[in-house]
């Protein structure tokens, strides 16, 4: 891993970990959900600083170059983070159609109660 | 001082009654209502029957929703103050007016607390509720024996952040966050009950990520939060 490589993950890293930080604090973003950028971040930080933990993992996955496995490795992050956002896009779906659901019935029971009272 | 205690309830067809009866024997004075939290069980029909107040949520929020819908209806209903009491009986209704009174005293936060003067058993479940206890004294430099203890009593400047600030709520990260803006948290010593019926929400990856997030969130992030004012 090139010098040049490991301060331009370094510095991109402090670049997403500000912004991270500063949707948190104009209340854009949940501090749930920013558990996993921060995490990302630090394992990045921590990738280019001790480049010996990707040529481990290189070596063991058989993969020639630690900059295939940092790849390799940012792929399958994506993957895991997209997988779990199209099940929170689902769920949320569900939500707002029960709440479309749980609002026109009330106002129907509402309007029939008021109807109601009005023919007494 | 008004106060209103929210009872939430998931799930809770056999206890909620027991419960809502025991704070109403207990506790009079005190206005109340059941949050019910999405029940999937014959929850509300139970609170329909009794003629009990009750807020139904059109689906399940979880424990944190559910604080901030009690908290919510506190602060737009003009409570001063306002406290969750557990829907399946793990709370008792004596410890109210203590907490009532410990506010009374100057503080913005009353805790119940299950071991202020009493030891944590020899658990992995008291371990992380330690690793949380410590990460809030080393950031705040006050003592919080109990961060997840789901007695908490607060007053209305604290409402309107849990009910309006999207990241307040019923976690010790939100604690911490009060304190540091100068908010004055006290605990008294409690006795809890065990569960009854039901299982805990907390499974153990479920606790195991909730540890991290906490100690993330309590050591790094609320530094960069915006200040409230307390």
């Amino acid at each position: 891993m090139s010098v040049t490589l490991r301060v331009i993950l370094i510095i991109a890293s402090l670049l997403a970990l500000f912004y991270v930080l500063r949707k948190i604090r104009q209340s854009k973003m949940n501090i749930v959900d920013s558990i996993f950028w921060i995490v990302l971040v630090a394992v990045f930080i921590l990738l280019a600083v001790f480049p010996q933990i990707a040529y481990f993992f290189a070596n063991l996955a058989g993969i020639q170059t630690p900059i295939n496995f940092i790849l390799l490795f940012i792929i399958a992050m994506l993957f895991i983070k997209v997988f779990l956002m199209t099940i929170r896009i689902s769920q949320q779906d569900e939500k707002i159609k029960k709440l479309a659901q749980r609002i026109a019935i009330d106002e129907y029971e509402e309007r029939k109660d008021k109807t109601d009272d009005e023919e007494q | 001082m008004k106060l209103l205690v929210f009872i939430p309830a998931y799930n809770e067809e056999l206890n909620i009654v027991k419960t809502v009866q025991n704070l109403q024997k207990h506790c009079p004075e005190y206005d109340y209502v059941v949050i019910n939290d999405g029940s999937t069980d014959g929850t509300e029909q139970v609170l329909k029957e009794n003629g009990f107040n009750y807020i139904s949520l059109p689906f399940n929020l979880g424990l944190d929703g559910v604080f901030q819908t009690g908290n919510l209806y506190a602060y737009t209903h003009g409570y001063d103050l306002c406290v969750p009491f557990d829907g399946d009986g793990q709370h008792n209704a004596e410890y109210l007016p203590l907490l009532v009174k410990k506010i009374e005293e100057g503080y913005d936060i009353a805790i119940g607390s299950r071991f202020l003067t009493k030891k944590k058993h020899r658990s992995l479940r008291m371990a992380g509720s330690s690793l949380i206890s410590f990460c809030f004294r080393l950031v705040t430099r006050v003592r919080f024996t109990d961060p997840t203890s789901g007695m908490r009593m607060v007053t209305r400047k604290i409402m309107k952040h849990i009910a309006y600030d999207q990241n307040s709520g019923a976690e010790p990260d939100s604690w911490a966050y009060f304190v540091l803006n100068g908010a004055k948290l006290a605990e008294i010593q409690v006795e809890m009950n065990e569960r009854e019926q039901g299982t805990s929400y907390f499974t153990l990856p479920r606790s195991i990520f909730f540890m991290l997030r906490m100690c993330i969130s309590i050591l790094f992030i609320q530094f960069f939060r915006k200040g409230g004012d307390f």
